[in-house]
């Protein structure tokens, strides 16, 4: 863990102790809770992109297939002999969802990553150097 | 006095760092482990198959045919693979705490020649 303290010149130059409002405290807690959303946000999003690269791996895959092989195609805790075609598509219907859920996320992610350096800007701007607010 | 300190607090984080260097390699030392008793489970089962037998892959939902002779390829130079990064995540473990035994033997030699001049 990355402790980035003042040192002892550096808290002297800082001056007076800037007064922690409720309003702060609350900014403070915010951009916690943001950071805490944003980081399991992203472990979804890496998530999502390897289940897409599987999915266009196998639609490579199968394209070298032959048309009357029969393909396994798992559905819950079974599978099912779908023709190629079939499994096809299914993987094309798959795959649509997953981009959407990628772009879901991609938009939640850049959201919250704007609040976040908004709310860095004005503690910043209020707190300097006595606060560390890098992730 | 506040050098002794100093010093103290600058050997107290670098202990604290290997400490943390140690943690991250043991944790990738075990997670090779977990991966070579999964590769020699499929090369078990591998050497149990018949003739006629079939191999598949699970790539996303499908189950795809696999040639075997690649399949058996493919698992034994994953072993070998692993079988060399263990090797050498072990020497780097064993690099590690040397050098923990070097800052602390460091850490005491400083705190008694600080009692020492007290």
């Amino acid at each position: 863990m990355n402790r980035r303290m003042l040192s002892r010149e550096d808290e002297e130059a800082a001056g007076e102790e800037i007064e922690v409002r409720r309003e702060d405290q609350d900014k403070i807690n915010k951009f916690s809770r943001l950071h805490q959303h944003e980081l399991s946000l992203e472990e979804e999003l890496k998530l999502k992109n390897k289940e897409k690269e599987e999915l266009d791996d196998i639609t490579t895959e199968l394209e070298l297939a032959d048309d009357d092989d029969i393909v396994p195609y798992k559905i819950g805790d079974a599978f099912f002999h779908v023709t190629l075609p079939q499994a096809q598509e299914m993987l094309g219907v798959s795959g649509a969802k997953v981009e959407e859920e990628i772009s879901e996320l991609e938009d939640k992610l850049g959201t919250i990553r704007q609040e976040m350096t908004q709310l860095k800007v004005e503690l910043y701007a209020r707190f300097g150097k006595t606060i560390n607010l890098e992730t | 006095m506040a050098q002794v300190q100093a010093r103290l607090q600058a050997l107290s984080e670098e202990f604290t760092k290997l400490q943390k260097d140690l943690q991250d390699v043991v944790q990738s030392r075990q997670k090779l482990e977990a991966q070579k008793q999964e590769n020699l489970g499929v090369q078990k089962e591998f050497s149990k198959l018949k003739d006629d037998e079939t191999i598949y892959k699970l790539i996303g939902p499908v189950l795809l045919k696999q040639d075997r002779v690649d399949a058996e390829s493919t698992v034994n130079g994953r072993l070998e693979f692993i079988s060399k990064e263990i090797s050498r995540l072990e020497t780097q473990i064993k690099e590690v705490q040397t050098k923990m035994e070097k800052k602390k033997d460091e850490i005491v030699q400083v705190q008694t020649a600080a009692q020492g001049a007290a």
